[in-house]
């Protein structure tokens, strides 16, 4: 069992001399490291989900990610290249016997839609995204950001989880263990999977790996509510609140007999979470509260099923943001159910499948940003929209498509805390590889944990063997983006 | 100011008075100010240390640093009164002042005199070798049980066991700690404690104590049937290694044998147990790109060598991959050795041998062979030989005209050069306008038989390769058919005898490798996932952990700096590799590899390890709360020809583990977590066992041991597999939960809630965590309600309709005790307005139920 939920220990009572962990007591030894000690966040067992103080003042308080499973082309969106409409068709300089991925590349190959200046700082976003595009005043771009695999499962391990490997807790699983949350009727770490389908490497970008169980997202959707929500139909009102009655009887009596063992508390406790969150949960999926503007808005009667469907989950995300909930992930694509059928991963025909996929995205996404703009909900909000790896700008060898490219690609930040209208680093004139202020995803992570007011260095916990953190043993804090 | 050269100084100061020089102020305060914080504990520059005698005479990278009596001669005068900004010392912040060169000058002149001091003296030798961990195991002179050792510290704290327990809780706690089961009511009302050690007996001789503790094994070994990563596909045959482990602890197999078949069984007759060595996960996403490709492998022997080194060792080996561990003995050497005894081990399906139905057919230990040819990839490695041609020709084959899918030629940079050469062949064999089976299928990149070429010719063939320029070839793999994830699909038309020569003109050709040294074993047979073993190429320590930057050479070794080194000869085969390093973490004189075994039985009876990291017996690591007691346990076990039922009986029948549960304040303020054991320290059941105990409350647990597990999961044929709970369970998932077929990293909504592991990395420790999501679970799930309605009715059959009988009967079989008369009063009213079943239900929710105490 593991220490760290502990009421016991929670209370703080002295371990006499039995002290758990030697770096802790080395550390204090030697008096150095003072500020570099792991912070683990002491967690009450009986309310898991309780708000726990930032290490310092932050500037965000809730996250919405935004994860396009597949690797959407950020050459053909946010990462303007005119060399690419110049070059068309001709080799890419330097490239040589360049071996990808999927392998050899061809030539040059220009966006597959056109770009236009957008809002007042004019930055130039093609027309794939329209509607996205008109939000560019807003956007925090990171045009270096780089991954350190080229393959989608290790590649969207590590924009999940810190690691390519499996098995390491999520960003959000991080972020709930830290922080808590601000509402004890819902989990504290939501995540809202595709229409079509779970992201590609699933549940490992909700897990809380070795983190305790309650720090794990809660999954669901428009379409799925979350598993053993619902009391079964056949138990009526009064058949369940004599249930809960004689389950409460018999707990009280239990823990009377076995003084001092809070956990016990804790269970008592978490069965009454679970009667509000029964309430609270069915509340946030019923959509027939909000208005018919914010519905035509969103899209959610979209003839266009798969893009109705997405459009619900982003008025979900809304409305489980306004709820308090600490860290919403909302997935537009899925797993591969054939290359680029099901995501952004366009190899072979690019044209086609980005035709299908854009329109799901573009509306919906950013009636989102748009609705938590004009609420205010930016003010506390840090939204990152952003996927595994990019694109190359040639085509692949004999195909109509582009190859896995980790070496350069974009995302962006929104909302509390960052800079809008900016955009930092960039990649060379083809949008092959990141050449200016080349970033990591450890550097992302350090930087959305730094906007919650947590030091990524220190943010820890313990297990076979290591102090674990999100960014591993790697990760520098963007100041420049920082508003 | 200029600085003047090392020489006019020396012979300026030469005159200075010795006396005049006081080593500690001048000489010490100057090292310790301005050099340590670079080559000192933290930092070591150029391999350099000034903050301790034997260092500073050691020298560095570049040799001595200090030449005693000639100053001119030391490389530490030359460095701080250089004019280079390069080589100049300190290279930050200002340079040392004319007074400290010329107190270092005259230091050294004089004789360099440091007259030790304790840092000196605790510095002399490495320091790091003095931790507790790397000692010798020692019996404890004193002490002859675990309550001796126990009690000892209890009375040094001032604190009291708690009286023992009563015989209800005690059997209850039994019963669960060995099997992860209940006992029935009826075991309960005959039991008195007089019988514990019968009943001790009892219980570790059932077959239930071994799926009880396989399933802790299977969570620091982090063993799953499935890949890992996106595709995740399903291992079909990963499960015996699961059946491996029960029965081994069933049989109470020596501890020692136990480790040295998980890592060499196909040397020992238990093909199975190499399940652990590819137990972790394997990214199946092939990929052109050779940087992608090296680092997969890379990730894969990652893998090997550091859960080999957690889970017998308590070492954490895996932190020198990049570099030397920042905390224990461990240089990145050791990480290197300890992989070359897994290079040659591959992920993959082999034969099982013990299972064929012949078992003289094919003899189990084949020491000197090396791996028959399988239809998966076949590994030749050579010295390396400068050539412009190769040929691959075909002598034999399993069966009509054999069939390769893919020949790929490595040079020396990794490079798979059959990509671009020009082929010729022997002939090909027709079959249509559309055939699967063409020339340029050899070295297209794709694998399976779809894209293969089949000779013309029954039995022989040829193929030859022209590269685009001479290269340093090294290697060369060729397969039937790879496609398959884990196995393969296609078995038939094997090449089973061959040479590979190679030539600069095309005129001579020299012959590098041929099937000579390969066992005949046949394919045919039952199949197991526990590796193949190939030849391994040279192991080198990759720069930084870049398998893209490969440095010098490294041997086979166990760990350098501790026990003593591990011996093995120049020559030995890929298997006398991994059993030399079996050999040498089972010897006697390891000091690690008995303590965390026991270490690792004492977690989970007490929910928490002597030493409370139980992966990590580092510096890093807890220290053992109670050391001794560590010691005399090590010792005992090796001491008892390696029983871990031996270790297991002195625990379950110490009294701490008798003992009353029941908390006390005033001891909690001296040791809140009880790890002095002032009472038996209770806690939540884990996922396995409330599911067990689950159904085997409601009659419908199915006993049925081994062989594939069940699946929590709908079937799934997509090629990224996708994992969705089942939406109700029937008779077929009713088996004991260490049996349901493991995927990685994919929890079903129920259970997956309860701080399962999920097998993405070793966990050793679970947590136990309490959630929202637990109780939902627990209340509306098919599976609780139709456990709830099946317990109802075993209760109906067993005492009739009459409500106190029925009440009863609940608490007898979910609680083992009788109810009282306040519990009695509480249920009757639910029961007669809402029936048995919704009893039932609110019962499992219970915390008594969900609780061992």
């Amino acid at each position: 069992m593991n220490h760290l939920l502990h009421r016991r220990q929670f209370l703080g009572q002295s371990v006499s001399g039995l002290s758990s962990l030697a770096l802790a007591s080395l550390l204090r030894d030697d008096g150095l490291l003072a500020n570099e000690a792991p912070l683990r966040p002491q967690i009450d067992p009986a309310r898991p989900y309780a708000p726990r103080p930032a290490h310092f003042a932050p500037r965000a308080k809730q996250v919405l990610m935004i994860f396009c499973s597949g690797a959407l082309s950020h050459v053909d969106t946010w990462d303007y290249k005119p060399e690419l409409f110049k070059r068309h068709n001709q080799p890419m300089p330097g490239a040589g016997n360049l071996i990808t991925f999927q392998g050899e590349q061809g030539n040059l190959i220009k966006p597959i839609r056109d770009f236009k200046p957008r809002g007042q700082s004019g930055k130039m976003i093609s027309d794939l995204l329209p509607n996205l595009a008109e939000l560019a005043d807003d956007m925090c771009f990171i045009h270096s950001m780089t991954a350190k695999s080229n393959t989608h499962g290790p590649a969207e391990n590590q924009m999940g989880t810190g690691f390519i490997l499996d098995g390491f807790p999520s960003c959000g699983a991080w972020v709930s263990y830290a922080l808590g949350s601000e509402n004890q009727n819902l989990p504290a770490f939501v995540a809202i999977p595709d229409p079509r389908g779970v992201p590609q490497i699933g549940p490992r970008h909700w897990s809380s790996a070795f983190l305790p169980a309650a720090f794990q997202g809660t999954a669901f959707n428009a379409q799925k509510p979350i598993p053993n929500l619902a009391t079964p139909a056949q138990f009526s009102p009064a058949a369940e609140q004599a249930t809960r009655d004689l389950l409460r009887r018999l707990n009280d009596a239990h823990l009377e007999r076995n003084p001092g063992d809070s956990d016990l508390a804790a269970r008592i406790s978490a069965y009454e979470l679970a009667a509000r969150m029964q309430l609270a949960a069915a509340e946030i999926s019923d959509l027939r509260g909000e208005s018919a503007a914010t519905r035509t808005l969103y899209g959610t009667e979209d003839s266009n099923s798969n893009k109705a469907g997405f459009a619900k989950n982003c008025l979900m995300a809304r409305r489980l943001l306004e709820q308090g909930v600490r860290f919403v992930q909302l997935f537009n694509g899925s797993y591969a159910m054939g290359e680029g059928v099901g995501n952004w991963d366009g190899h072979k025909t690019i044209h086609q499948q980005y035709a299908v996929h854009a329109p799901i995205l573009d509306q919906p996404c950013a009636a989102l940003l748009r609705d938590l703009k004009a609420r205010g909900m930016l003010r506390d909000t840090l939204v990152a929209f952003v996927t595994e790896f990019g694109r190359m700008p040639t085509f692949q060898k004999g195909a109509n498509g582009r190859d896995h490219n980790p070496k350069g690609f974009t995302v962006w930040l929104m909302g509390a805390g960052v800079k809008p209208a900016t955009s930092h680093g960039a990649t060379d004139e083809f949008g092959y590889q990141a050449v200016e202020k080349v970033s990591t995803i450890y550097d992302l992570h350090a930087t959305l944990l730094h906007l919650l007011g947590l030091n990524h260095e220190r943010l820890s916990f313990y297990n076979n063997g290591i102090e674990r953190r999100l960014t591993d043993v790697h990760g520098h804090v963007l100041k420049d983006i920082v508003a | 100011m200029k600085i003047p050269n090392p020489c006019f100084i020396a012979l300026a100061l030469s005159h200075l008075p010795l006396q005049a020089l006081d080593f500690e102020r001048e000489v010490r305060a100057t090292f310790n100010q301005r050099c340590v914080s670079c080559h000192g504990p933290d930092k070591q520059r150029g391999d350099l240390r000034l903050d301790a005698k034997s260092f500073a005479f050691k020298g560095g990278s570049e040799g001595p640093v200090i030449v005693p009596g000639q100053s001119a001669k030391s490389a530490l005068l030359a460095r701080i009164t250089s004019s280079d900004p390069d080589l100049r010392m300190p290279p930050k912040g200002e340079r040392l002042s004319p007074a400290q060169v010329k107190a270092m000058a005259a230091w050294i002149d004089a004789g360099a005199s440091w007259p030790e001091n304790a840092q000196d003296r605790a510095l002399a030798s490495d320091p790091r070798l003095q931790h507790w961990a790397w000692k010798p195991i020692q019996r404890p002179a004193q002490g002859r049980s675990i309550d001796d050792f126990l009690q000892r510290e209890l009375n040094s704290a001032g604190l009291q066991m708690n009286p023992p327990t009563d015989s209800r809780t005690l059997l209850r706690r039994l019963h669960f700690s060995i099997t992860g089961l209940p006992p029935s009511p009826e075991q309960v009302a005959d039991f008195t404690v007089a019988q514990k050690a019968r009943v001790i007996d009892e219980l570790l001789a059932s077959p239930r104590f071994g799926e009880k503790w396989a399933r802790h094994w299977l969570d620091v070994v982090r063993f799953a049937e499935s890949d890992g990563f996106e595709m995740n596909r399903a291992r079909a045959n990963a499960w015996p290694y699961r059946d491996y482990v029960i029965e081994a602890f069933n049989a109470d197999k020596p501890y020692n044998r136990f480790v040295r078949e998980q890592l060499a069984g196909d040397a020992l007759g238990a093909d199975a147990a190499t399940g652990f060595l590819v137990g972790g996960a394997k990214d199946r996403v092939g990929s052109k790109d050779p940087v992608l490709t090296a680092n997969q492998r890379a990730d894969e022997l990652h893998d090997m060598v550091s859960t080999t080194a957690a889970t017998f060792l308590g070492v954490t080996l895996n932190c020198a991959r990049c570099h030397d561990h920042k905390f224990d003995p461990i240089p990145t050497t050791d990480y290197y050795g300890v992989l070359a005894a897994f290079q040659g081990v591959q992920h993959g399906e082999r034969l099982w041998r013990e299972k064929l139905a012949d078992k003289a057919a094919p003899p189990l230990a084949q020491p000197s062979l090396r791996p028959a040819i399988g239809p998966g990839p076949n590994e030749e490695n050579f010295v390396p030989q400068l050539a412009r041609f190769l040929r691959f020709t075909i002598t034999a084959s399993s069966g009509s005209q054999p069939c390769i899918d893919e020949l790929e030629v490595y040079n020396k940079g990794g490079a798979n050069v059959a990509r671009q050469a020009r082929v010729k062949v022997s002939g090909t064999f027709e079959d249509g306008r559309h055939s699967k089976h063409r020339m340029e299928f050899i070295n297209d990149g794709r694998y399976g038989n779809d894209r293969s070429w089949i000779s013309k010719e029954p039995g022989r063939g040829w193929i030859e390769m022209e590269f685009t320029q001479p290269q340093e070839l090294v290697r060369v793999i060729f397969s039937r058919d790879r496609s398959g994830s884990g196995g393969q699909r296609f078995k038939d038309r094997l090449v089973t005898g061959y040479r590979v020569e190679v030539s600069a003109d095309r005129k001579q050709w020299k012959q590098v490798a041929s099937e000579a040294g390969r066992s005949k074993t046949s394919i045919e047979g039952p199949q197991v996932y526990a590796g193949t073993f190939q030849t391994p190429g040279p192991t080198r320590r990759n720069h930084r952990g870049d398998p893209t930057q490969p440095r010098e050479e490294v041997a086979p070794s166990a760990l350098s700096r501790i026990g003593r080194p591990m011996t093995l000869a120049a020559n030995s085969s890929e298997q006398q590799r991994r059993l030399a390093l079996a050999d040498w973490i089972v010897s006697s004189d390891n000091p690690l590899t008995a303590r965390v075994i026991v270490n690792r039985l004492w977690h989970h009876y007490f929910g928490c390890g002597l030493v409370d990291t139980p992966s990590d017996f580092g510096f890093n690591g807890g220290r053992p709360s109670h050391p001794q007691l560590l010691d005399f346990l090590a010792s005992e076990l090796m001491q008892n020809g390696w029983s871990l039922k031996h270790i297991h009986r002195l625990i379950l029948n110490s009294r701490a583990f008798a003992q009353g549960s029941q908390w006390k304040a005033e001891a909690a303020t001296r040791d809140s977590q009880s790890r002095l054991l002032w009472r038996f320290p209770p806690r939540r059941l884990e996922a396995e066992a409330l599911r067990d105990s689950m159904l085997s409350s409601s009659g419908l647990l199915d006993l049925k041991m081994g062989g594939p597990g069940f699946d929590l999961f709908e079937p799934n044929e997509n090629y990224v597999k996708v994992y969705v709970t089942k939406a109700q369970y029937g008779p077929a998932e009713y088996r004991r939960m260490v049996y349901q077929s493991k995927p990685r990293t994919m929890l079903d909504d129920f259970f997956g809630a309860f701080d399962c592991p999920d097998a993405g990395q070793p966990q050793p420790k679970r947590t136990s965590s309490t959630t929202p999501l637990q109780a939902l679970n627990l209340l509306n799930s098919r599976f609780a309600l139709d456990q709830a309605a099946a317990l109802a009715k075993r209760i109906e059959t067993e005492v009739g309709k009459a409500p106190k009988a029925q009440i009863q009967r609940a608490f007898a079989l979910l609680y083992q005790r009788a109810a009282r008369a306040d519990e009695m009063a509480a249920c009757e009213p639910l029961l007669a307005a809402h029936g048995l079943p919704l009893l039932t239900r609110a019962l499992y929710n219970s915390n008594e139920f969900i609780r061992l105490d």
